[in-house]
């Protein structure tokens, strides 16, 4: 009997582990087809962590995104830093012939896209297609800035960013949209009172932390963990503006009520004088471009700017900042190419430079250059009959992107203490006559050029 | 571990089976010894196997239920955030289920009230007379559409029969007179009253009060009306208070297919009526049109302004045109209403256009201006790359080939600096003096009504300097001024590629749209094949014009032009006249000339250099002005130049000239 019962027992435990065995096969096989979404073909049983969710949430974006013609691009800092690394190699790999997921299983809570939303033609079905896929979005929403320049319009809100969730891993599409002055702009990520601030560590987000500025990047189509996806053609570029991208918006409001108050010049000298100096502004916008040399808008223009959002009409001139350390010496030379003849150099490279050059029409172009210490900035001025140095001291400032007649360009981002120094607290009261040796509240006097140096340092044409 | 429960159900059912499978397999294999060891260690190895893919598999499931985990987590807050704002929504939503409506019509006031809620007050002197319609939501009560049909006038009752043969049914239909609004109400629009149930409607007579609340093709809810005693008084005041029952959504509702389209056309249909079938619920007229592509399309990227004020049904009119003509790009669209109208919004969202509402600054012509301004900037700010604009207006039937034409000629407005515009319309181009559509002229006078801005012509002439509001002055007037315009023409086709048929507006009214825009000539042919584009380059359209006079046959100066007889009676040939001009700016022969031709006559039109073109009896007919012209010289001698005389001076002239 206990034979038998040996036999029962062993019989009974083989047929019982094989069925198990046959059900858990099954299972596996429609589990493992499940998880790895229908694309994945089985045959690639050798490919090493695709199964990873940022990967599926990559791969399913991008099956959305091209199958209802969203012109997106990749701008993740993260994974265009990876693909940097290995370009070579990732250009050389064809489609599907990739082994390992290696850029976009990596770790992390989101992977940033961009929509270039002037190409985009069907904005609307867009969502409700990406629901049904599984993603679970949200959108934000805000006015369009574009408008604010002009009085009294009121458009329906434009996108900023669209952040779809799937599983424990989120897009965040930025909205990049195209700006007078030839380059794409993308908003704040402000939540309004009724969204789910827990939808996403939104802290974490790369972008939308402050409205940013790009150049337009030149796109290129690469495949990356089997994957196709467009990106900068010059990732470098593209990853070293991320961090210098924050944009101010110029206070058109505040302009505005400014011109109620002062009423604008539209004379027909004032209308000349700035276009001359619009056009001289981006003449120099382009030359200094070229050469690689960051500036900034400064003193009467960044005034301008900054108060009426246009060029003061009786300024005469037109103000550039720019950091000693980034100064080079083929910069005269350069603007001499352009039609712009050195007017005066004063002070040297090593302390209290200033170039001045002859636009046309009578309108001159003032370089300052800024040196740093450790708690402020300054320039230096100097007084051409009597050799007498100025310094003109400013708190420590940073570099914003804006947009003025028509362009991109720099600004202090701490715009209000930085014309504070220099026009002090009444610089929304308009100052005809002004005198740069005595009038701004920020003027020092700097000893004296030794007659020996007069020759270097004061120098005019 | 929902998962495992099945092969718990296995187990026994397996073992049972067996059971008897064992039975006659035991006496086989306990006689043979070798095999019997053999199953077992078959039996452990299997078993062995069973562990392995077990532990993997217990590891994996593990993976995935802690990753599910993560993922229910997150719904769940979502959800949470979704419940907490569920609960508000629906208490707003407690509808009540009966209206009360109060309609008061008199001489000299009349108004709607819904709930308490005056959604109609008229009381404003020598206006407003007629029979004042309002049509509200079954549903929901809401006012759907608000119009006043003045039934004293001629041809009103005719728009009345119109629009509330468009209102769905189902409707809350109120009307009210005030003052007189049946003079001019004949039979057809009385038999409809009466399909309505209306007792009063159909014998409503002369000065009387009367007030009307029924549902389209139901019931009437009430009504009241008071008979004008005598010719010269007014029935006395009637106040209408009745309940209208709202019945529910669904029923209010058509139920077309699930689409984003249709989701579009629920929300318009829901808010307003008198857009007739596009709201029908059976087969809806179409709100995506998708004509054919434009092969080689150069004006795929322009944006288009549509400037519109608050004349909706104008706007649905006109956007159903554009989205019908080949080439359009509806993202290049955008429209910029002037004010903060409601309706013209709604019917943009119908179109899913993008529209832009501006705040009214100034009054009247100025403030026309300043929208004007205002969508330009626009227009390039949104559009910075682009380097046209295309301007349309609210009131203008968009041709089938409009594109194309543009797309064929934008290139001169590159090339050629002495361009000012290209524009759609010819001012000269009537039913019986335009012909030729491929044909294309150069003149000096900017007509406007669907033409092409040029952004650096925009940014830097005329936006710096455009007027400011205090100025009120008419936009296309400031355009046309020498100082703006210095010299330059603008490009415009022989048959227009617009057709103005707006009869309400600033300048305009039904007369003045009879006597100079109802009979203008419209292209209806698709693809229109340009005929030599470059030659309406500055020297190229010289020499073009000297071809064209010295082939010209000189007509017979003795006949008076106004004469049909003027012109023989062919086809094909061109000829050639000359009138009086004595400097460039003696208009007095064309003025009487272009009267007599029942052209454009309130200001000079069409002219280049002292000649105009048009067509006559399908010739080609040219007028040069003599001695200013310099195509003077092509005169043979012994001609002497027409002079019509102006008639006597009594100028009661018909107000403003000017077409916006």
């Amino acid at each position: 009997m206990s034979r038998i019962n040996k036999n029962v027992i062993l019989a009974l435990l083989t047929l019982t582990s094989s069925a198990f065995l046959l059900f858990q096969l099954y299972y596996y096989k429609h589990y493992l087809s499940a998880k790895n979404g229908a694309g994945v073909s089985k045959s690639k049983g050798s490919q090493i962590g695709f199964d990873s969710t940022q990967w599926r949430a990559v791969k399913k974006f991008i099956m959305l995104t091209s199958s209802q013609n969203v012109p997106v691009f990749l701008i993740d800092p993260l994974i265009l830093e990876l693909i940097n690394k290995d370009f070579e190699q990732v250009k050389n790999t064809s489609h599907g012939s990739t082994s390992e997921c290696k850029f976009f299983c990596v770790p992390r809570d989101f992977t940033a896209f961009a929509l270039r939303y002037h190409l985009w033609k069907n904005e609307e079905g867009w969502f409700r297609i990406a629901e049904n896929m599984g993603f679970q979005c949200l959108k934000i929403e805000s006015k369009d800035p574009r408008l604010d320049g002009i009085d009294s319009l009121s458009g329906t809100e434009i996108p900023l960013h669209y952040i779809c969730r799937l599983a424990n891993h989120a897009i965040h599409l930025v909205v990049f949209h195209e700006r007078s002055g030839n380059y794409l702009w993308h908003g704040h990520l402000r939540l309004k009172g009724r969204m789910d601030r827990k939808f996403v560590p939104f802290r974490k987000l790369q972008f939308g932390r402050y409205p940013g500025a790009f150049d337009r990047p030149e796109l290129q189509q690469i495949t990356v963990d089997g994957l196709e996806v467009l990106i900068p053609k010059d990732p470098v570029h593209f990853l070293e503006e991320i961090p210098h991208s924050r944009f101010i918006e110029c206070r058109y409001k505040e302009a505005r009520a400014f011109f109620q108050q002062y009423l604008d010049d539209n004379t027909v000298e004032a209308m000349a004088f700035r276009k001359s100096a619009k056009e001289l502004l981006q003449l120099a916008a382009r030359t200094l471009k070229k050469l690689g040399v960051r500036f900034w808008l400064s003193s009467g223009t960044c005034l301008g700017w900054y108060r009426q959002c246009n060029i003061i009409p009786y300024s005469k001139d037109v103000d550039l900042g720019i950091f000693i350390q980034d100064y080079k010496s083929d910069i005269i030379s350069a603007f001499q190419d352009v039609g712009l003849p050195l007017k005066h150099k004063f002070g040297k490279v090593e302390d209290s430079l200033e170039l001045s050059f002859q636009g046309k029409d009578d309108v001159k172009l003032d370089i300052f250059f800024f040196y740093e210490e450790t708690d402020h900035m300054w320039n230096g001025g100097t007084q051409a009959k009597t050799g007498k140095k100025f310094k003109y001291l400013f708190p420590k400032f940073t570099l914003c992107w804006t947009e003025f007649v028509d362009m991109k360009i720099h600004v202090p981002c701490e715009t209000i203490d930085y014309i504070e120094a220099n026009y002090g607290k009444t610089w929304k009261i308009p100052v005809k006559t002004w005198d740069w040796k005595r009038s701004p509240p920020n003027v020092r006097p700097n000893g004296v050029w030794s007659i020996s140096e007069w020759d270097e340092v004061i120098q005019l044409y | 571990m929902d998962d495992w429960k099945p092969s718990s159900l296995i187990k026994p059912f397996g073992a049972r089976k067996k059971r008897s499978w064992y039975l006659t397999w035991k006496y086989i294999l306990t006689n043979q010894r070798a095999l019997r060891r053999f199953c077992q260690t078959g039996a452990v190895l299997f078993l062995l196997v069973t562990v392995i893919v077990n532990i993997k598999l217990i590891l994996d499931t593990r993976r995935a239920i802690s990753e599910a985990n993560g993922d229910s987590e997150a719904e769940q807050d979502y959800d949470e955030a979704l419940g907490r704002l569920e609960p508000s929504r629906r208490r707003g939503s407690g509808p009540r289920r009966v209206l009360d409506v109060e309609v008061y019509s008199s001489r000299s006031k009349v108004y709607v009230a819904v709930d308490g809620t005056t959604v109609l007050e008229d009381e404003a002197r020598e206006q407003g007379r007629g029979i004042h319609v309002i049509v509200l939501n079954q549903a929901t009560g809401h006012v759907m559409a608000k119009r006043v049909f003045d039934t004293y006038s001629p041809h009103e009752d005719e728009a009345m029969v119109l629009f509330l043969n468009m209102v769905a049914p189902g409707r809350v239909l109120i009307c009210t007179v005030k003052d007189e609004g049946s003079f001019h109400l004949k039979d057809t629009a009385k038999a409809l009253l009466r399909s309505l149930g209306s007792q009063a409607g159909p014998a409503l007579g002369w000065r009387d009060t009367w007030a009307f609340v029924g549902r389209k093709g139901g019931p009437v809810l009430g009504e009241k009306h008071s008979k004008s005693p005598a010719l010269s008084s007014w029935g006395d005041p009637v106040l209408l208070k009745t309940d209208v029952p709202l019945s529910s959504a669904e029923e209010a509702e058509c139920h077309w297919a699930d689409t984003e389209l249709n989701r579009r056309r629920r929300r318009f249909c829901s808010k307003v009526e008198g857009y007739g079938s596009v709201c029908s619920c059976k087969d809806p007229t179409p709100i995506e049109f998708s004509p054919d592509p434009l092969p080689d399309n150069k004006v795929l990227n322009v944006p288009v302004a549509v400037i519109a004020g608050n004349r909706p049904n104008y706007l649905y009119r006109m956007l159903r045109s554009l989205l019908s003509a080949q080439g359009v790009s509806p993202q290049m669209i955008t429209v910029f209403i002037d004010g903060y109208y409601e309706e013209p919004m709604d019917v943009v969202a119908l179109f899913g256009l993008r529209g832009i509402q501006h705040t009214p600054i100034s009054i009247k012509n100025a403030r026309v201006s300043q929208h004007y301004k205002a969508s330009l900037t626009a227009t390039f700010n949104l559009f910075p790359e682009a380097r046209f604009a295309v301007v349309l207006e609210e009131d203008l039937d968009i041709a089938v080939d409009f594109f194309s034409f543009l797309s064929q000629s934008i290139h001169l407005l590159e090339e050629d600096d002495s361009l000012y515009c290209i524009s759609a319309w010819n001012d000269q181009g009537y039913e019986h003096t335009a012909e030729d559509p491929a044909l294309l002229y150069r003149v000096e006078t900017m007509p406007g009504l669907g033409w092409v801005l040029r952004k650096s012509l925009y940014k830097e002439e005329l936006e710096p300097k455009w007027p400011t509001p205090e100025k009120l002055w008419d936009w296309d007037m400031w355009m046309r001024m020498p100082e703006q315009r210095r010299g330059r023409e603008c490009i415009i086709p022989d048959v227009s590629r617009s057709y103005h048929f707006g009869i309400v507006g600033l300048n305009m009214n039904g007369y003045f749209h009879e006597a100079y825009f109802k009979k203008h000539k419209f292209n209806t042919v698709p693809g229109v094949q340009l005929r030599n584009v470059d030659s309406l380059k500055k020297e190229a359209y010289e020499a073009e014009i000297h071809r064209l006079l010295s082939e010209a046959e000189v007509l017979d100066h003795s006949k008076n032009p106004c004469e049909d007889s003027f012109l023989p009676d062919t086809e094909g040939h061109t000829y050639v006249a000359f009138i009086r001009m004595e400097k460039d700016d003696d208009f007095v022969t064309w003025t009487q000339l272009a009267k007599c031709l029942h052209i454009w006559d309130l200001d000079v039109r069409g002219n280049h250099r002292g000649l105009w073109r048009l067509f006559r009896k399908k010739n080609h007919f040219l007028v040069v002005g003599v001695p200013a012209s310099p195509y003077s010289v092509k005169k043979p001698p012994s001609i002497t130049p027409i002079f019509l005389e102006p008639p006597p001076k009594e100028e009661g002239a018909p107000g403003a000239a000017e077409q916006t």
